[in-house]
């Protein structure tokens, strides 16, 4: 199981990406900043960086509008 | 599809980029400096000074290329400064200093490339102006990139080329930006009048520039205002469940994607910045549609320009359930025409529609319009109506509080139910934004002095999303800082777009409670504030300045009876769901907080009995929301600025003290 933003918590697999996560959150914003841990994860990395199982993910999303 | 990190060979040094970025990028990345004329890092690059040559091979092939406008490519080798890359540079750099012996920039370059003397060069072309125009192009460029114009340009070819504006002369639409003397490295083009005389005028430019700067090369790929303004978040809200549908019930439709931005940009934008409300401002975020047919009021069959759509429009229209663009942009044309407020003309209606539906009123009352949601005709008559003074349209100009108040005291339906669907606060319809989910947001909306307008706080991402402001101190402190912020830019008659309508590439590097704030535009806006006035401002003072005023606004709001508790308490639709057909459409959601918050089992619950506990919680947690922010901002538990915060904030006039609480 994983963590994102201490608010939901998705089921692990084996090779689940931080894109699946953001696929799954259907988080598709333009101002994303996603850390694994304390790591700062690039967009160029969202589908082939893995997740690990237990990991708190955060996707923090900059609020623009409004 | 983000790009591919690729590797490539710099002066034998393997350095890792991404795929099809400019050559230059990776030289100076790998701390290689090259000699460079034409380029800017934040204009387009166009290879005309060609200083900044490099030898590549690819495949076995060798051949020069211009860095700053050549991308890498997998199996790259790249050398900086062969024998024949200086060899091509020597002979450029004593072309240009013949030509610009006096110009310390071309002097710089050459000296860089191994040159001291351009003599062999010298002819009739040479200049000995010290800030000669050496034709790098970066104010063309500027003009363009960073402000949309394109009042200068080149003229000539070969050795006749020269800077002119259109027929040589000076062209009144030249707004007087700057951004060309900014960019020129010679000071051929210079600043000869700063009007309103700020105490620091270069300061004020270089932040400015960096908002330039930023709207030339991210929003492109961030939230595209240029492209589609503020329409750019119809699609966002929707995906998050935030678009206002069938007059708040709902927070997404499947016919979103008819209204949203790309459809407004591909049938419908034909200018930018037509409301010029920010003379000069790079990001000209407002857009008008030119020659729309009407089909329907007075102008009928006119072609007439349209201010926008902007974002509320577009969720003023699927609030009322319109998914038609043309309804949208006529709808759009017709309020602004006869200065009805799109927001709540949109609210109001959606209301009405809800109450029609409901049994509440009837077509007895409206005059026989069939006012049920998506009932785009029957809205524009409503509005025209309106517009003459007559029929249901009157009734419905009065405005949400207006309806729901005769609507009870004339016995029609529930009035609990009238109470709760009615999305007005303090007598203002809510803008556009579902806040059903976000406790932050609906205090922001629902404390707000003016009533439920979303330009003192937008907390939704911050709180339902990214769950950053998870207790109620937090929230407070962001009921605090956030209408202060954002009250700070009307105290200046700043834009409020550019703080967070564009983010530095790097915003990412501070922690989330501090990105939310980003704070390189906060300090953009301090600069701004010190290179006009000269006095240094930081987020203190920021705040003060601002807790002045917005402590009077609420005085204000006490004397005319709206600044108290029972004002500041938002109809039930804005904390949860009303309807039956509402719970069930979000049943997973309500459900899953009934048992991880509350820890009741639903199964066990009928649906009567899952929306009164759920509902009494909401309430509830309402209540202590505001008793933090409250108590965060130094009023009293009824919401009334107290005296002892007037006096530590310097306004304890005796008219304002007399309002004050103890
Ligand atoms: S001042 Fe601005 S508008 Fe005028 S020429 Fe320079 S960049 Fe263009
Ligand atoms: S005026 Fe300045 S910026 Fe413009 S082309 Fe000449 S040198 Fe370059
Ligand atoms: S800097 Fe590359 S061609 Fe001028």
């Amino acid at each position: 199981m994983i963590r994102v933003n201490n608010l939901h918590d998705i089921p692990w697999r084996e090779g689940l990406t931080v894109q699946d996560v953001l696929d799954h959150l259907k988080y598709s914003y333009a101002l994303i900043t996603v850390t694994l841990g304390d790591e700062l994860v690039e967009p160029e990395r969202y589908a082939d960086t893995s997740v690990p199982d237990g990991c708190a993910m955060t996707v923090f999303h900059l609020a623009h509008g409004g | 599809m983000a790009p591919e990190k690729i590797d490539i060979t710099i002066n034998d040094k393997k350095v890792t980029v991404l795929e099809d970025s400019m050559l230059i990028k990776a030289v100076i990345g790998a701390g290689i400096a090259l000699p460079t004329l034409c380029y800017h890092k934040d204009l387009t690059p166009n290879g005309t000074c060609r200083l900044c040559v490099c030898e590549i091979e690819i495949k076995g092939k060798k051949r020069l290329v211009t860095a700053c406008n050549y991308p890498v490519r997998q199996e790259m080798t790249v050398w900086t400064s062969s024998e024949r890359v200086q060899k091509h540079r020597k002979l450029l750099a004593q072309m240009y200093l013949g030509r610009w012996p006096n110009v310390p920039v071309i002097q710089d370059v050459a000296r860089r490339c191994g040159v001291t003397d351009g003599a062999a060069f010298a002819s009739d072309l040479t200049d000995p102006n010290p800030k000669a125009c050496i034709l790098c192009g970066h104010c063309v460029k500027a003009c363009d990139e960073f402000i949309q114009e394109r009042i200068l340009d080149f003229a000539g070819r070969g050795i006749l080329r020269h800077l002119t504006m259109p027929f040589g002369e000076s062209d009144p639409h030249c707004i007087g930006c700057t951004s060309c003397a900014h960019v020129c490295p010679t000071g051929a083009i210079q600043i000869i009048d700063d009007t309103n005389h700020p105490v620091d005028p270069d300061m004020i430019r270089r932040h400015g520039m960096k908002v330039n700067a930023e709207m030339a090369t991210l929003d492109k790929n961030q939230c595209c205002m240029r492209e589609v303004g503020t329409a750019n978040i119809v699609e966002v809200m929707d995906r998050y469940d935030l678009l206002p549908v069938h007059n708040y019930k709902f927070g997404q439709h499947p016919d979103t994607y008819k209204v949203d931005s790309q459809v407004l940009r591909k049938k419908y934008f034909t200018q930018n910045n037509p409301d010029a409300c920010w003379f000069g401002c790079s990001m000209s975020c407002a857009k008008a549609v030119d020659g729309f047919e009407l089909k329907t009021g007075p102008y009928k069959g006119h072609r007439v320009t349209v201010d926008g759509p902007e974002y509320e429009t577009v969720g003023a229209c699927t609030n009322m359930g319109c998914f038609d663009p043309d309804f949208i942009v006529e709808f759009n044309f017709y309020c602004d025409t006869y200065g009805i407020d799109i927001i709540s003309a949109g609210t109001g209606m959606a209301f009405v529609m809800e109450c029609f539906e409901a049994g509440v009123i009837t077509t007895a009352d409206t005059g026989g319009l069939e006012l049920r949601f998506g009932a785009c005709d029957e809205v524009l008559e409503c509005i025209h109506q309106m517009s003459r003074g007559e029929g249901f349209g009157v009734e419905v100009g009065q405005g949400v509080r207006q309806l729901k108040e005769k609507w009870i005291r004339e016995g029609r339906g529930d009035a609990q139910f009238i109470r709760d669907i009615g999305m007005e606060v303090k007598g203002l319809e809510y803008s556009e934004y579902v806040p059903k989910e976000s406790l932050a947001q609906q205090a922001g909306y629902a404390m707000a002095v003016k009533g439920p307008q979303h330009d003192e706080a937008w907390l939704i991402f911050m709180d339902m999303v990214n769950n950053q402001i998870p207790s109620f101190e937090d929230k407070a402190e962001a009921l605090y800082y956030f209408p202060l912020w954002r009250t700070w830019f009307g105290l200046h008659g700043l834009c409020k777009i550019v703080w967070n309508d564009v983010a530095p590439a790097d915003n990412k590097k501070y922690a989330p409670q501090q990105a939310a704030k980003i704070p390189e535009h906060v300090d953009n806006y301090f600069k701004f504030f010190e290179g006009m006035t000269g006095e240094k401002l930081d987020e203190e003072k920021m705040l003060a300045q601002s807790a002045r005023v917005h402590n009077l606004q609420r005085l204000m709001s006490v004397l005319f009876g709206f600044g108290t508790r029972a004002e500041d308490t938002p109809p039930y639709r804005s904390l949860g769901p009303v309807t039956e057909e509402e719970y069930l459409s979000r049943a997973e959601r309500y459900d899953g907080q009934l048992r991880s918050v509350l820890g009741l089992d639903p199964e066990k619950m009928t649906l009567d009995e899952k929306r009164a506990t759920l509902r009494t919680h909401r309430e509830s947690q309402y209540q202590k929301v505001m008793d933090a922010a409250y108590a965060r901002r130094g009023w009293s538990q009824n919401g009334i600025p107290t005296k002892a915060r007037l006096r530590e904030l310097g306004i304890d006039l005796p008219e304002l003290l007399a309002l004050a609480a103890d």
